[in-house]
């Protein structure tokens, strides 16, 4: 028996967050770039005491492109024993950032645990958080190049995205002068271009 | 002292004066896998900590984008792999907020995703302990904690049919029913649990020094867990009792007696105290689940939109395996929408971000991973104390690479 909840599928949706159904998983608040610092102030000053997480969405079709996607807690005042807790409040905060002009500031002087987060979201997206004191690349190696969870980021990475296998043996894919791991950009093509002459489009 | 006599090793990766730059991992020992300290020390005194992670990046989130909402649960449980049911269970729960189908699912899937849960609970706590000893000295403490962890193995093993990554929570329920003979195993572990806690207890709690060693390191206070986003055991040993359970129920968890196990120290040995009680309470639930189990029922949803036909039905019905074909091959569809969804894993509040556009597909599947603010934790931690602290405070803080790499 489907659920009568449900709303018709159409097409597929370049804004999912826009035709969100009512949920109570979090208090949704949506913020531009330029008043963002100002919120996550107010956010600290309102009793928020954590950042949960801090992630990033990729909407290539959509503008601004992306979405940083805060989520925040907020534990009673008196949260000393396990009967007194009472409810937390869970908020999300969502700000959308051009792809021209990826820059939002940064959250770390008011929550420490923006440091990673904000740190691998500029790895995995491209997005700079000004102000952060340590910002590159974290999951990532540090010579890498491009943002892997774009959109556009072919998912076998970019040097592989031409044919799922190399005509020549796999242990001799790599050259003399690349580094161990072989994973810089420049190093696999060059593999690519000596096995297979025809020149990469 | 100068250690300008000290020739530079891949360890030493520098040195001025009376500091020197040593990089510990990430083939370490009491690294726990893959997490390499770029440790700045004067002596043996640590006086900066940089962890650097990302050695266990595999791009399972990137992946999940690629694969059916179903088949993105099988990567989705290597993140934890030693909590697979516990990230599967976040996952599917995500997955059914946004079908808007958490109200369909029947109560004895409920319970056996609670029973899962919880064995998972220990299990995990089982290795973190075992690991934890090893890296303070006491080898033991190992063989008792991982033959427990075995048991619990063989019980998942039963249910889902394989050790590690089962992949047996389905959205709309779990993939079958538990099979004959797996509550009278359940019974005898039920039976057995609360003597090997006992010893397990015993092993370290009163030992001079696993004491020494552990009372009074790593100290967080609630202010500066709160900061670094540190949940779980280690947010409850500083005397915050936040747990999701309590606090945003999942799966009839307010149905269930327990408690939050908390301590006011905050350290080291608070949270291996913690995790203990935890361990206990834990097995509290066993038991409340176990009498739920009882009662017979099904087990997955009957939305036909999202659970395949029952097996028996495919050989007599074409409808039934035209329709098991399309579940299989094209997956099911999930409303456009974004949903956080979290439970308490053994390390924490995990939880998931999953974005859906309105395809067979997850969009976008963020984590938040607790090993990962955990971990960051040891930037504030570590200054200022011995290299050997920060070996028990990593143990301590249990991260899993997996999680924290992804």
């Amino acid at each position: 028996m489907p659920s009568t909840q449900r709303p018709p599928l159409g097409g597929r949706s370049i804004d999912p967050v826009a035709a969100r159904l009512p949920m109570d998983d979090a208090l949704v608040e949506r913020v531009d770039v330029a008043g963002l610092r100002a919120r996550l102030e107010g956010i600290h000053a309102q009793g928020y005491t954590m950042l949960l997480d801090l992630g990033a969405v990729d909407y290539p079709e959509r503008t601004p492109r992306f979405d940083v996607v805060y989520h925040f807690l907020q534990l009673p005042a008196a949260a000393a024993g396990a009967e007194r807790i009472g409810r937390p409040t869970r908020l999300r905060l969502l700000c959308g950032v051009a792809v021209h002009d990826a820059r939002v500031p940064t959250a770390v002087d008011l929550w420490k645990s923006a440091d990673w987060a904000e740190r691998e979201v500029f790895d995995l997206f491209g997005i700079v958080f000004e102000g952060h004191p340590d910002l590159r690349r974290i999951q990532m190696p540090h010579d890498w190049e491009g943002y892997p969870l774009r959109k556009d980021y072919p998912v076998r990475g970019p040097a592989r995205e031409r044919s799922p296998r190399p005509a020549f043996a796999l242990k001799s894919n790599v050259v003399a002068g690349t580094p161990p791991s072989g994973r810089t950009l420049e190093a696999m093509t060059a593999v690519r271009r000596e096995a297979d002459p025809e020149p990469i489009a | 002292m100068s250690f300008s006599k000290i020739p530079l090793t891949p360890e030493i990766v520098s040195q001025d004066g009376n500091s020197m730059v040593l990089s510990m991992g990430p083939q370490h020992p009491s690294t726990h896998g893959v997490l390499q300290l770029m440790l700045e020390i004067d002596g043996e005194t640590v006086v900066t900590c940089d962890p650097e992670i990302g050695y266990l990046h595999t791009g399972i989130e990137k992946t999940a984008e690629n694969l059916f909402w179903s088949q993105a649960q099988t990567v989705i449980e290597r993140m934890d792999y030693l909590a697979p049911e516990s990230n599967a269970l976040c996952y599917v729960l995500a997955v059914e907020k946004l079908l808007g189908v958490e109200a369909q699912i029947p109560e004895r899937a409920q319970a056996i995703r609670v029973l899962l849960a919880e064995l998972t609970r220990i299990a995990s706590h089982c290795v973190w302990l075992g690991t934890h000893g090893i890296d303070v000295g006491a080898i033991s403490v190992f063989f008792y904690c991982f033959d427990l962890r075995e048991n619990i193995l063989d019980l998942q093993e039963a249910a889902g049919g394989a050790r590690m990554h089962p992949n047996y929570m389905r959205v709309g329920g779990v993939s079958g029913d538990l099979p004959t003979g797996f509550l009278d195993k359940l019974d005898a572990l039920i039976a057995k649990l609360p003597g090997r806690m006992r010893e397990l207890r015993g092993l370290l709690q009163a030992n001079p020094i696993f004491q020494d060693r552990t009372i009074g390191i790593g100290t967080l206070t609630p202010q500066e867990a709160l900061q670094w986003g540190v949940t779980g055991p280690a947010l409850r040993a500083c005397g915050v009792a936040y747990d999701v359970r309590k606090a945003f129920p999942y799966c009839g968890y307010d149905r269930l007696e327990f408690d939050l196990p908390t301590r006011t120290e905050g350290d080291a040995y608070a949270r291996f105290l913690v995790r203990l009680d935890e361990m206990e309470e834990s097995l509290r639930i066993l038991c409340q689940v176990r009498k739920l189990l009882d009662v017979p029922g099904a087990v997955m949803t009957n939305d036909t939109k999202i659970a395949a036909p029952p097996k028996e039905t495919i050989a007599l019905s074409m409808e039934a395996l035209i329709h098991h074909f399309k579940i299989v091959s094209e997956g099911f569809r999930v409303p456009p929408g974004d949903v956080y969804a979290a439970v308490e894993g053994p390390r924490g509040e995990l939880g998931y971000y999953v974005v859906s556009d309105g395809g067979n597909k997850p969009y976008r599947v963020r984590t938040r991973p607790p090993s990962l603010y955990n971990l960051q934790a040891l930037k504030g931690l570590a200054p200022g104390n011995l290299i050997a602290d920060v070996v028990v405070m990593i143990g301590s803080l249990d991260p899993v690479f997996g999680e924290v790499d992804r």
